[in-house]
């Protein structure tokens, strides 16, 4: 019971690091070149039209939560978003794949090499990651439930 | 009842991040392809498909026509010519032969105009001139200028386009060799909106038969119609909205080279000319117009250029993919779509057929 506490205490701190520099790394990656990953974005014939402010959308976002990450009260929240992030990701190059009339790339640093295959799973195993942590890090409010 | 709740949480938000997403892309989408605003008329088979020929490779183009005869020339074997009899359907592989030095190709185009033919390289630049009796190509034109596109409009006259160099925007003009070669370019003719080089891009047309030229831009609703020494033109508006060219350029931060910012929205793919018509490929949706058309077929509207309005429109099926080039000679029309050429049959009702003049005076949109 005591070990199975400690993982549920700190599987979510570990998930929450990962993702953490997951983010970092990527939103890095893109401000370094930032009008290559605007011109990338630009020709993905989904955000077409929305290039210019998506770009710095994604940015922002990586970093707030990335940064929400590492803060214990927001925790639980950034997990969320970092899950919603994940997904949207994930669909995008799911539509990408299957619906769109050409195929472009837009990642950045090492992950350019991930084929698109490659690139589901590895979301796959994040959005996983993160819906554990998510489950697991919510039985903490109980004991605080009941104070008495 | 908490952990219920997260698992609703949980889902939630994917849920709500995967119809983001999937409402970004519809919608890109409905920007890029449909535009409700116009309206396309299809009257009943104006065109009917007789066959198609798989040509085994997709690098082929259309160099010309001679007789019943069309002559296929391939990118990446420029000796090599395909002849496809139109009416019987019969091959016959030619082999070109150059003379003169050894000439460094980079983008070579064949291009006939019989009884002669033309070896094209615009950023060598070079030009060979053979007769289509012997295929046998000579140095013709050397050095007088670079060009990016060109076809031979005249025994002795290349209408070409190329980059002006005085002020770096594209310009049309005329390749010519009389007594001395000179290279005449026509600034005026085409009108830059954004840069001059990116926005007035399309393609260069010539007919035979009513001896004009054209130029149908790529990124706007406009082609133009051109007499054979540019100097009379006719601008006409197709039937699309886009009257700017909505393309977005950038400078790429690793070469310094211009490119593209954002996918262009191209509005008239590809074009040509036919006696009194115009034919556009257009990707774009109209009014009322089922969107899977856009994977089954390629779009094409007739304008009537003598009078300014448009005709209608047809489909041309995919035959394994779209339609990359097309011309109409005689009574057929003739597309290549990848490694399959397909042939048709045009219906006289819709189109003057030059050979034998029964042009029917009622005209076009006979109800539908």
């Amino acid at each position: 019971m005591k070990g199975s506490y400690k993982i549920r205490q700190w599987f979510p701190y570990m998930v929450s690091i990962l993702c953490s520099l997951l983010f970092l790394y990527a939103a890095t990656s893109k401000l370094w070149d930032f009008q290559q990953f605007k011109i990338q974005l630009g020709q993905s014939p989904i955000l077409t039209a929305y290039a210019d402010w998506v770009a710095w959308l994604v940015l922002i976002m990586e970093y707030t939560i990335a940064f929400l990450l590492f803060i214990d009260a927001f925790r639980l929240k950034a997990l969320y978003a970092a899950l919603g992030l994940m997904s949207m990701f994930t669909t995008y190059i799911i539509l990408v794949l299957h619906f769109s009339d050409y195929i472009p790339c837009s990642c950045g640093g090492v992950l350019e090499n991930l084929g698109w295959t490659e690139h589901i799973i590895f979301n796959a195993f994040f959005i996983v990651l993160l819906t554990v942590a998510i489950l697991l890090s919510i039985p903490k409010l109980p004991p605080k439930a009941v104070p008495s | 009842m908490i952990g219920n709740n997260s698992y609703i949480k949980i889902l939630g938000t994917m849920g709500l991040s995967i119809g983001i997403m999937v409402i970004l892309f519809l919608s890109s989408e409905q920007q890029v392809h449909r535009n409700n605003a116009f309206t396309r008329r299809y009257p009943p088979h104006p065109i009917q498909k007789v066959y198609a020929l798989d040509l085994g490779f997709n690098s082929y183009y259309i160099a010309g026509f001679e007789t019943d005869a069309l002559f296929l020339a391939n990118h990446t074997a420029p000796r090599h010519l395909l002849q496809i009899d139109l009416a019987s359907q019969d091959t016959a592989h030619i082999k070109i032969d150059f003379q003169g030095k050894n000439l460094p190709y980079r983008s070579l185009k064949i291009a006939l105009f019989p009884p002669y033919f033309f070896v094209m390289d615009g950023s060598a630049p070079y030009v060979l001139k053979g007769t289509t009796k012997d295929w046998v190509a000579k140095p013709w034109i050397e050095d007088a200028g670079y060009f990016m596109k060109g076809i031979p409009i005249d025994s002795n006259v290349i209408f070409l386009s190329t980059i002006d160099s005085r002020d770096q925007m594209t310009a049309l003009g005329l390749l010519k060799k009389t007594d001395q070669t000179a290279l005449e370019l026509y600034p005026d003719v085409l009108t830059p909106q954004i840069d001059g080089v990116f926005d007035v891009d399309g393609t260069i047309m010539f007919d035979p038969g009513s001896n004009t030229l054209g130029y149908s831009y790529f990124y706007r609703n406009e082609f133009l119609v051109l007499s054979p020494n540019l100097d009379s033109i006719n601008t006409l508006k197709s039937i699309d909205t886009v009257t700017v060219a909505q393309i977005q350029l950038a400078t790429d931060s690793r070469t310094q080279a211009s490119q593209m910012k954002a996918p262009p929205l191209t509005v008239n793919k590809t074009a040509t000319l036919f006696q009194n018509l115009a034919l556009i490929n257009s990707p774009r949706l109209g009014r009322n117009e089922p969107s899977h058309m856009l994977m089954e077929a390629s779009i094409i509207d007739v304008y009537n250029w003598q009078k300014d309005l448009y005709a209608f429109s047809f489909y041309l099926y995919d035959e394994g993919s779209k339609v990359k080039e097309f011309r109409l000679y005689k009574h057929w029309l003739v597309a290549l779509m990848g490694s399959t050429v397909a042939v048709y049959r045009l219906d006289p009702k819709f189109f003057s057929i030059p050979i034998n003049p029964t042009d029917n005076p009622k005209e076009k949109t006979t109800g539908q």
